[in-house]
């Protein structure tokens, strides 16, 4: 079943398209959003949280309308939003416990036993009495995501968690985000293919509020499949020196070269060309 | 060590609560140092007892530790959800509080001095505190957790309407206070219905502007009225009668449009 359809969508803020006859559709599992700065990610996932409008095109969420069926869908869906805020006065407990209000979760055991089972899915028992403002940014994160979990949703939107994490933490998240997938539909935005070819199981590639490509990870890898070179000239096409000291070049074959494995980058690059590397389309 | 150990009737009998209380501390102190002993009583305790009293300890540990205003709100018979809601707006805090509690002592101290300017000034800025609390008490601005929020099943209006009406009524009670105890007359009273109407407005252009912004367009406004009215020598003008009717006026139109575009704040339009 799919879980999350989007059709035609458009979305406007004056005379910027952000989004520009996005479709796409997911199911359970993990769905990578990939695209440079600017393709419409962030608004794409708004607008999946119900959070923004579509200027026209349609939505199905869970099965609804988002427009005529909000707050069945509010019911079901967790959000981490790409620049989530804090009460940074709050313990770790407090805060999951406010969000938890606002998700009408207002039986006070329930409640605090749903919160204490959230904070422990992240893995932030120890530190649940702690401040916020106290915790490290990888900490903050999880939190973020504990907030996300809480009523069991099944739909999950994670807005770049990676984002300004070290090595790492990024691997005890994707285990985390690995986990929720098991049983849940979840949307990740990213810009990081690593995350991508770890997690997903479906990706999405945005640019320029359009869809450039929709398939497994395996599909995006195979994108770029006869076209990835190692030679010991740049060429003229998306190209970077490698600690070998040969050039990896993307495209057609430069002189003198040796073709290699593609991976999920090379398909994602060689998709989106120079906006890609924020060079400029 | 004793050779003295807990044998399972006294072990059934600690694990039930049936132990009186200086037993039941010699037993303790023997388990603290036999492991033998912290065994059989463990064995002798059934899981789902023990998982009572954990998630008791843990329901003491970790419950939120509400704030005065909160406690405030429960003495009143505010349930626990919605207290909370209200409890964390910045607003309805004691360091804003204070701060509306001496701004209001100032100016009335001021119409003590002088009884012309002095009321002016209280009346002036006894609505434009309201408007400056409801414009802190939610939106992108002054709650962190806003976006969050935005897309949780709770209303937002909702949510910003008892905040709203929360941080009102606060306002209102420090001004009643501050100007029966130093005014003395019902002229003390003559900046409700304006501050009514400016606040309702103020939640109204929040549907499409930050609350912040448009509590601070129309505080400014209102203050250039008021040196209108003051330089024409009419310093009092928006108080009289005409002023009344046309703040009440403003003030109902600006509910109903608040009822009608009540959907609108429920999500972000661009």
């Amino acid at each position: 079943m799919n879980t999350v359809v989007v059709t035609n969508v458009v979305k406007s803020y004056g005379r910027y398209r952000a989004l520009d006859g996005l479709s796409f559709t997911t199911g359970p599992g993990v769905t990578g959003l990939l695209g440079p700065n600017g393709a419409g990610k962030t608004t794409l996932i708004r607008m999946l949280a119900t959070v923004l409008t579509v200027d026209s095109g349609t939505l199905r969420l869970l099965g609804r309308d988002p427009s005529a069926e909000r707050l069945p869908i509010r019911r079901r869906l967790g959000y981490l939003p790409q620049e989530p805020g804090f009460h940074r006065s709050f313990t770790v407990f407090e805060f999951v416990d406010y969000v938890a209000i606002l998700k009408e979760l207002t039986d006070r055991r329930e409640r605090h036993d749903e919160v204490r089972r959230v904070i422990a899915e992240v893995g932030l028992a120890a530190v649940s009495g702690k401040r916020i403002r106290a915790l490290s940014g990888g900490m903050r994160r999880r939190v973020g995501i504990a907030q996300a979990l809480l009523g069991e949703p099944e739909l999950v939107l994670l807005d770049e968690p990676t984002a300004g994490l070290d090595p790492e933490q990024r691997l005890r998240f994707r285990d985390l985000i690995s986990r929720i997938g098991e049983n849940r539909t979840v949307l990740l935005a990213t810009h990081q293919t690593e995350d991508v070819a770890a997690l997903c199981g479906r990706v999405v590639v945005l640019d320029q509020g359009r869809c450039a490509f929709e398939g497994t990870p395996e599909e995006l890898r195979r994108v770029a499949e006869g076209q990835v070179w190692l030679s010991p000239e740049r060429s003229g096409m998306l190209s970077w020196r490698t600690g070998e000291g040969l050039f990896r070049n993307i495209g057609g074959a430069p002189a003198a070269a040796r073709l290699v494995e593609p991976t999920i980058e090379d398909g994602y690059l060689l998709l989106l060309g120079d906006a890609a590397v924020g060079v400029g389309s | 060590m004793s050779d003295w150990h807990v044998d399972d009737d006294l072990a059934a009998r600690y694990a039930g609560g049936d132990l009186g209380g200086t037993t039941a501390a010699s037993v303790e102190a023997h388990l603290l140092a036999c492991e033998r002993c912290r065994g059989s009583v463990a064995a002798a305790v059934p899981a789902e007892r023990l998982e009572r009293l954990w998630q008791g300890i843990a329901e003491v540990v970790d419950a939120p530790v509400p704030g005065p205003f909160e406690r405030l709100l429960r003495l009143l018979r505010i349930e626990e959800p919605t207290a909370r809601l209200l409890g964390v707006t910045y607003s309805l805090r004691w360091p804003w509080l204070a701060a509306n509690a001496v701004s209001l002592l100032f100016a009335v101290y001021a119409a003590g001095v002088n009884d012309r300017w002095g009321l002016l000034s209280f009346l002036a800025l006894a609505p434009v505190l309201p408007v400056a609390g409801v414009a802190l008490a939610f939106g992108r601005g002054a709650d962190p957790a806003y976006e969050i929020g935005l897309a949780a099943p709770y209303s937002v209006f909702r949510l910003m309407l008892m905040r709203a009406a929360a941080v009102l009524v606060t306002s209102a009670v420090l001004a009643f206070a501050a100007g029966f105890a130093f005014l003395g007359n019902w002229v003390a009273v003559a900046w409700l219905l304006p501050a009514l109407a400016l606040t309702t407005l103020t939640l109204v252009l929040s549907s499409r502007f930050d609350p912040v912004y448009a509590g601070s367009a129309l505080a400014l406004l209102w203050l250039a009225g008021i040196s209108v009215f003051a330089v024409r020598d009419q310093p009092l003008a928006m108080f009289g009668a005409a002023g009344q009717v046309t703040a009440l006026a403003v003030a109902l139109v600006a509910a109903a449009l608040l009822f009608l575009r009540r959907d609108r704040y429920q999500s972000e339009e661009s």
